[in-house]
């Protein structure tokens, strides 16, 4: 039964306050461990479509008649619109229609970084609708730019109010601690880069617009679009059935969409928008740099007494101010925190949520601190952390927390740090370092989903859902088939089409699985006591199998339907884990190898352990890249993106993976929805960074302070280790 | 645009040579060249290795595994970009490759492209360069390049014989180019020395996939051992000996490369040794 309920829905760790409906969730949860299809390896069910080139990504869609349009985009980092002539454009071959400033959301005057979309041409051809945007006659009034994030806070351009934190007393602590230490950590601007761009494709049909979209949500692309054109939302189809990745990316429509749709509407055609590698790299979002001026008390027991810090997010010139105190908060027990957390407006790309945004790299400064003060204490850094085990969050009750367990696994990994140590010679030293990692992932409601089951005795789950390449096809399939007691390929998954099945969940802040799953599983419960009251009726033991009672079904259908319930009440549900890293560092070059990474994580329960280890996969080597070799770079005069294709903007390739080991604890959170499911995706990007960073100290005595660990960074460090051992101090190796 | 494929050099009018296209298919792309006339130049230039002479037209995926070749070639062919790229990319192409400078790929108007600055000497200059940087900071990419100047290749072009060294020049305020080949002017064979001992050394910022941070040859040919530089000077840069690395004129942001330049020289010499 449904009912409605008042409750705080988190997003990436934003939290609003909002009304629900919500439906019951009865099902108990299965026994914890591997069952019959649930817990155990699924191979992707979309495999071989993916390798074999048949899956059909937006980038994919050709429509009959199709236009291709271009962006034209601001060549200064803070100008405005003085004159716009669209006409020399249009006059030009293959030419259907030009839109400026103010005739498709997102098109606007005032440019507020070298990017921003102002006006759009849609042509018979890319080629032409792009020479077509070349040929737009703009006259700029060039105007201030601001790219330090510093300076802007001190001048009060901001994007919105600091945040600021605090519990018991901060200044005491400190005054009554016997150790403190301290340090300012900064962490890089880095992109997405999705395989596949943004893009999407918009065709009008009477007075239904068809949105076909590479995209997180396709529920919310619905409910922004109808919103921005003055639409009824059952108008807008959003249709992703296959998509190259977003990162946190591609949760909104944006300029590529609303510009496609007004240039359908004027010419009648399907439009096509899609951003290039270059436009990726410019205006299409990142996870943005941070400075952290950090500082930590203990007693010499390793008691934290007290944490401080004050954080600049350079949130660019429009974006959200991200959760980067949020791991200083929550990580640890400590009763005196004081945080603020500044948000810099400048004249640079706007942030976008990336794989857990604000923990990612908060985890970075905090866990390095964390570090420094183990050397300090002389306490061995797992003891120190677990002696700082936080019983609840800030006095709320954990769903289920089990990191002690975490640290658990990975003392083995931890004890290898003797071993690796010892491999070190002259130029090669080797070490061992870790971090733990805090997060969200409880996922919420609403979300649903059917099960329709005939008379061949195959199950189809339809739920208007996007897998953004998760895997998660094959996990609702395995929930499917364990509910109902069928063999996994004889589940279908239809999903990707807001016309073709109910409101699913955004596929970010790690929610797919602990938002979907329990509905999944409750539509397959239904389909199942339908199946079972069958059974009865002719008699049949209740052990039958499903094939064979749904066989006396001839055209009449099983039809089962599910919803997601409430998440518990005053309890926080958090994803917990702990990396332990093995790195090399030449110290005469600079040069850093990851040579082997043990993440463990408590995600609650694992639904299918081969597609939650490529999770984690994807997530410590997207997290190496953040660590050792990426940064997107701003010219410091014109405020123009400088790394704009794939040989500036380095990514790891394969050969820079190292031995990755993924262990989980695999313990159902006994509160949370009736699969007891908590989300992997962001997990295993917080830790890495600071786990390789501690390493790097462990081998070297050298302390890293910047993201990205480039050889100019590790050759600084390295060399102020050698100052510090020459002036007496001994480093901490 | 139209595509020529002669059957000789003498048949060579202009254009814009062309061999795997690894090079001028992307600056066509960005805008960086325009060409009228793409010249398939695969017909001309020779292909493959003899007596120490190797064919312009050999691509680095058959060098890499050439065991009659010195094996600082070798190395740095086996380093250099990615296996699909060298699949493709000529020895000849390779020693003619644009620097990798941001502000040039993005079209600013700087000293290469003509202009009366160098935007990286006031901007963001890490990847560049620590000599001769004073006109133009650039660094210049070819790791084949700095091995060949170790090696002290030369080159027989359709008009002339050289020493590798002479195919660079700096750029000045009068001419800009970075080569001394004319127009029309085709690269056709690399003549190697007999060399006793040889070792390419570079410094990535990822394992694979990546110009040189820097990049060390040295070969011991006779008497005497030659050192060159890949990454490090706008063009392929050859030093005496370790102590010239103290005549480096960094920048703020490239001071960095010198002990990693210094500790590659001293581990190249040592090999070579």
């Amino acid at each position: 039964m449904a009912r409605l309920i008042r409750t705080e829905k988190e997003v990436e760790g934003r939290f609003e306050e909002v009304w629900i409906v919500v439906e019951e969730d009865p099902l108990e949860q299965w026994p914890e461990g591997p069952l019959s299809v649930v817990g155990r390896d699924a191979p992707r069910q979309d495999g071989s479509l993916r390798v074999r080139g048949e899956a059909r990504y937006t980038a994919d869609i050709k429509l009959p008649g199709m236009l291709h349009a271009a962006v034209l985009r601001s060549p200064h980092a803070h100008a405005r619109v003085q004159r716009i002539d669209l006409a020399p454009a249009l006059a030009l071959p293959g030419v259907r229609a030009a839109i400026g400033p103010g005739e498709a959301n997102g098109l606007e005057e005032e440019a507020g970084w070298a990017g921003a979309p102002v006006a759009a041409v849609a042509a018979d051809t890319f080629a032409q609708a792009r020479a077509a945007v070349e040929a737009v006659d703009v006259e700029w009034e060039e105007l201030e730019v601001v790219l330090d994030p510093e300076d802007a806070v001190r001048r009060g351009l901001v994007t919105g109010e600091a945040r600021r934190s605090e519990r018991g007393d901060v200044d005491r602590a400190f005054a009554e601690a016997d150790v403190i230490v301290e340090g300012t950590y900064r962490t890089q601007t880095v992109l997405h880069n999705s395989l596949e761009t943004h893009q999407a494709i918009c065709e009008w049909q009477g007075d239904t617009l068809h949105v076909y979209i590479s995209t997180q949500y396709i529920w919310g692309i619905r409910q922004e679009v109808a919103e921005t054109l003055g639409m009824p939302e059952d108008k807008v189809r959003v249709v992703c059935e296959f998509m190259g990745g977003g990162f946190g990316a591609k949760n909104s429509p944006d300029e590529y969409t609303f510009a496609a749709a007004e240039l359908a509407r004027r010419t009648g055609r399907p439009v096509r928008c899609a951003l290039t590698r270059h436009e990726e790299h410019t205006s299409a979002g990142n996870r943005n740099s941070t400075i952290q001026r950090l500082r930590a008390a203990a007693r010499s027991d390793g008691t934290i007494l007290a944490l401080e810090g004050e954080f600049f997010n350079s949130v660019g010139w429009s974006g959200w101010s991200s959760p980067t105190e949020g791991p200083m908060r929550a990580l640890y027990a400590c009763d005196n925190v004081r945080t603020v957390t500044h948000a810099a407006k400048l004249n640079a790309p706007p942030m976008k949520a990336f794989r857990a945004p604000g923990f990612a790299e908060g985890t970075f400064g905090l866990e390095c601190l964390i570090e420094d003060l183990a050397a300090r204490l002389e306490i061995d850094p797992l003891e120190l952390r677990r002696s700082n085990y936080a019983e609840s969050n800030e006095g709320t009750p954990y769903s289920s927390k089990n990191l002690e367990e975490c640290y658990r696994l990975a003392e083995p990994h931890w004890e290898r740090r003797h071993e690796v140590r010892a491999r070190s010679d002259a130029v090669w030293k080797r070490g061992v370092g870790m971090a733990s990692q805090i997060w969200y992932g409880g996922g919420g409601p609403p979300s649903y989903a059917w099960v329709r089951l005939g008379s061949d005795g195959r199950a189809t789950v339809i739920t208007a859902m996007q897998d953004i390449g998760t895997g998660t096809r094959t996990a609702m399939a395995q929930i499917a088939a364990e509910e109902l007691r069928v063999p996994l390929e004889k589940v279908d998954v239809v999903l990707g089409d807001s016309a073709r099945g109910p409101y699913a969940s955004i596929s970010a802040g790690s929610s797919t699985t602990p938002s979907m799953g329990p509905a999944v599983r409750a539509a397959a419960a239904d389909a199942r006591e339908q199946i079972e009251d069958i059974a009865e009726q002719r008699g049949l033991p209740k052990n039958t199998p499903v094939e064979e009672v749904v066989g006396l079904l001839e055209e009449a259908q099983i039809l089962g339907k599910g919803a997601r319930g409430p998440n518990p009440t005053g309890m926080s549900v958090l994803t917990f884990g702990v990396h332990v890293v093995e790195v090399a560092v030449d110290v005469e070059t600079g040069e850093v190898r990851v040579e082997r990474v043990a993440a463990i994580h408590d995600v609650g329960r694992i639904i299918n352990p081969l597609g939650a280890s490529s999770q984690v996969e994807g997530g410590v080597i997207q997290g190496i890249g953040h660590t050792l070799s990426e940064e997107r770079l701003l010219d410091p005069e014109t405020g123009r993106v400088l790394t704009t294709s794939l040989d500036a903007y380095r990514m790891p390739t394969i050969a820079d993976v190292p031995e990755i080991v993924c262990e989980f604890v695999d313990k159902p959170d006994e509160h949370l929805t009736n699969l007891g499911s908590k989300g992997l995706g962001e997990p295993p990007i917080v830790p890495i960074a600071a786990a390789i960073a501690n390493a790097i100290r462990d081998a070297t005595g050298a302390e890293v302070h910047e993201l990205p660990i480039s050889r100019e960074e590790m050759l600084r460090a390295l060399e102020a280790a050698k100052e510090k051992e020459r002036r007496g101090a001994p480093a901490a190796v | 645009m139209e595509l020529l494929r002669p059957s000789s050099v003498e048949e060579l009018d202009g254009g814009v040579p062309v061999h795997g296209g690894t090079e001028v298919v992307p600056l066509l792309r960005e805008g960086l060249l325009a060409a009228e006339t793409l010249v398939d130049v695969r017909g001309l230039v020779p292909r493959g290795t003899r007596d120490g002479v190797i064919g312009a037209g050999t691509t680095l995926a058959e060098l890499e595994v050439d065991p009659s070749i010195p094996s600082a070639l070798r190395e740095a062919c086996r380093l250099a970009a990615s296996p699909q790229l060298r699949n493709m990319g000529s020895l000849g192409g390779n020693l003619l490759q644009a620097t990798r400078c941001w502000y040039w790929r993005l079209g600013y108007p700087c000293r290469l492209h003509g202009g009366d600055r160098c935007h990286a000497r006031d901007g963001e200059h890490r990847e560049h360069a620590i000599f001769a940087n004073g006109f133009c900071a650039s660094a210049h990419p070819s790791d084949v390049a700095a091995a060949l100047v170790a090696l002290g290749a030369r080159l027989r072009t359709n008009r002339r014989e050289l020493a590798i060294e002479e195919l660079y020049r700096l750029p000045d305020e009068d001419d800009r180019r970075t080569t001394t080949l004319e127009d029309g002017e085709l690269i056709l064979e690399v003549e190697l020395p007999s060399v006793q001992a040889s070792v390419y050394l570079k410094a990535m910022d990822r394992r694979r996939w990546s110009f040189p941070q820097v990049g060390v040859a040295a070969a011991r040919v006779g008497s005497e051992t030659r050192i060159a530089l890949a990454g490090v000077a706008p063009i392929p840069w050859r030093i005496e000996s370790a102590e010239d690395l103290d005549k480096v004129t960094p920048l703020p942001r490239t001071e960095w490369k010198v002990p990693l330049a210094q500790a590659l020289v001293r581990r190249a010499l040592a090999a070579v040794d």
